[in-house]
């Protein structure tokens, strides 16, 4: 990372008073960094105005490298490279071919997809991720904010904010 | 508590599509060969089709009781009103299996005395697909099945007024929904074997009845997108929203590859092994109904696949709209595919056995269905609207104490 952040978070107990604090951070037109749940809240995608996931177009680009790639392959190897006659049928054998280009279709687009989501969360094997709280994977609900520029009285307006929508913590860490 | 009005216009339009119906019946009786097969292999084509609708939503509404789903309670009704239409259904097939009892139509092969004699194949047959088992197995299959529509819709309507928190009447439901699935699931295989997989009687297939059995289902849940979109254009189910019909739209989607998933594997066996008893069917579908072959695979597996692949058009009322009218007659089509070559084929072999040669040479083979199979199909649309929205009438439109309403006014999915 070039630029360390600072980032003030407050943990919650529980996802509905998660939702609620989002909802009012929203209306007091506070910059929300990123939220963090040990579990995917109902609800919460809206509430942060974030539009709809695009990964299902990773999936369909992958799943057609997968048809492509297996009906290709199949092609060659079978009328190219080494063409066998097998069972009386033709070596461009349509039907017989179907059966693989699904299989690859799934597996391209299954493996494609995980690929794609590890990369954009920072998840992939080379990342270091810095987590803020290790318990935001168990039991806790992180709303963090980026304060790298804030001044004191705007940093203490977010822990006021904290605060008031039921905040269980309010820590700061430098990512 | 809001009740279905069947407006004056409705009751025209859908009482003019059974005067087509009638019409166009009338017509391909009056043209049609000696032994009238283009007539029977109709009321065949569109009673088992129109029956298979009736049956598979209700086959869809026990499977829904016995999972615990809550989404369609708003609009059950209408789920129990399609498998009322079981009534209607089986006069058609119940005619049917009397004519083969008493010899009045001639579709089928095994039921040909003088066809059967010098055929050892069939006749080994003959346990199974004879026309006293045929006659029984219809009325006792259909009946049972309207027998357990007709209970499930009487309790239906008694929890409306009598529910309470103990849920008894729910409880029964459960017990009518367990019995349905095993006996629905092991009869319509039995009777989609009678009624359309022995018209061409020397050839199986062990997929078939699923096969059939994915077609009635994408059918329906066509129909189902269609009925409650116009509903909610005159203004009922306020509360059945987009998040409603894009559940609808993935029960389209799936059952389609479903579909796509059964024709497939059923082909690339046949294919694959290459047995002339096997093949047969293909071949004859193939060599003579080519437009109908592709037709019937693009409109009921590439169309509603590409169309539905993404999350926006599922929630979209005119995509919707237009997928579910072309699955509908795509799946009609998938029943003229399944009907006629075998009727064609067995009035031929009759004809030529009997000394009507002349009549064999002018038999038409119909190789794509007429604007006179169609006015029939608009007939059936007409029939079965008429009885769905008669029935829609008799009782509230949304329940009021199904356990799971609370859930199906507040479902969201995205």
């Amino acid at each position: 990372m070039a630029n360390k952040k600072d980032v003030l978070f407050g943990l919650y107990d529980d996802e509905e008073i998660l939702v609620a604090a989002v909802k009012e951070a929203k209306n007091q037109k506070f910059d929300i960094m990123d939220v963090f749940t040990p579990f995917p809240v109902h609800g919460l995608d809206p509430a942060l105005g974030l539009s709809e996931s695009r990964l299902h177009v990773a999936g369909f680009v992958f799943g057609l490298l997968g048809a492509l790639t297996a009906f290709g392959f199949m092609t060659w190897i079978n009328v190219v490279d080494w063409p066998i006659i097998i069972g009386g049928k033709p070596y461009w054998s349509v039907p017989a071919f179907i059966p693989i280009t699904f299989e690859l279709t799934v597996l391209f687009s299954a493996v494609g997809m995980v690929i794609v989501f590890y990369t954009i969360c920072g998840l992939a094997p080379t990342g270091n991720t810095k987590v803020l709280d290790n318990r935001i994977t168990d039991d806790k609900f992180c709303l963090a904010f980026d304060v790298t520029k804030m001044d004191e009285s705007e940093k203490s307006e977010l822990e006021k904010f904290f605060g008031n929508t039921g905040a269980s913590e309010i820590n700061t860490k430098t990512l | 508590m809001q009740t279905f009005s069947f407006a004056g216009s409705e009751r025209k339009f859908f009482g003019a599509c059974m005067v087509i119906g009638v019409i166009s019946l009338l017509a391909i009786y009056l043209t049609d060969d000696p032994l009238h097969s283009r007539f029977w292999g109709n009321i065949l084509q569109n009673g088992s089709f129109f029956l298979g609708i009736a049956f598979i939503s209700l086959f869809l509404y026990a499977a829904k009781i016995i999972a615990y789903s809550g989404w369609h309670v708003q609009f059950k009704r209408i789920l129990e009103s399609y498998s009322l239409f079981l009534g209607v259904g089986l006069i058609f097939m119940i005619v049917l299996g009397l004519g083969t009892y008493f010899g009045f139509h001639s579709l089928y092969e095994w039921n040909q005395p003088h066809l059967v004699e010098n055929d050892p194949i069939i006749q080994g047959k003959s346990p199974f697909l004879n026309p006293g088992w045929y006659l029984f197995a219809t009325i006792v299959f259909g009946g049972s099945w309207f027998f357990v529509a007709r209970q499930l819709r009487a309790l239906s309507l008694k929890e409306d007024s009598e529910g309470d928190i103990s849920f008894k009447i729910h409880k029964k439901m459960k017990i009518w929904a367990a019995i349905m699935l095993p006996l629905g699931g092991f009869t319509s295989a039995a009777a989609i074997w009678l009624w359309l997989m022995s018209l061409d009687a020397h050839w199986y297939s062990t997929l078939y009845g699923w096969y059939t059995g994915a077609s009635w289902l994408v059918a329906a849940v066509g129909f189902l997108i269609l009925t409650i979109i116009y509903l909610k254009s005159r203004g009922f189910y306020p509360k059945v929203t987009e998040e409603h019909l894009h559940d609808l739209g993935k029960y389209l989607f799936a059952f389609s590859v479903f579909w796509a998933y059964l024709w497939f594997s059923q082909y690339m066996l046949i294919w694959y092994a290459n047995i002339g008893e096997a093949t047969i069917y293909f071949h004859h579908r193939h060599e003579h109904y080519p437009t109908l072959f592709y037709i019937n695979l693009v409109i009921n597996f590439a169309l509603p696949f590409l169309i539905l692949l993404t999350n926006d058009s599922k929630r979209r009322k005119g995509t919707l709209i237009f997928v579910s009218i072309a699955v509908i007659i795509g799946h009609w089509i998938d029943f003229f595919l399944m009907v006629k070559p075998g009727v064609h084929y067995t009035t031929n072999k009759i004809l030529m056995t009997t000394g009507m040669e002349e009549a064999a040479a002018e038999l038409t083979r119909f190789t794509m269905p007429g604007l006179l199979d169609f006015g029939v199909f608009i007939g059936f649309i007409g029939l079965f609207g008429y009885f769905v929205f008669n029935s829609l009438t008799k009782a509230a439109l949304v329940p009021a104490k199904d356990p799971y309403l609370e859930e199906s006014l507040h479902h969201h999915v995205a």
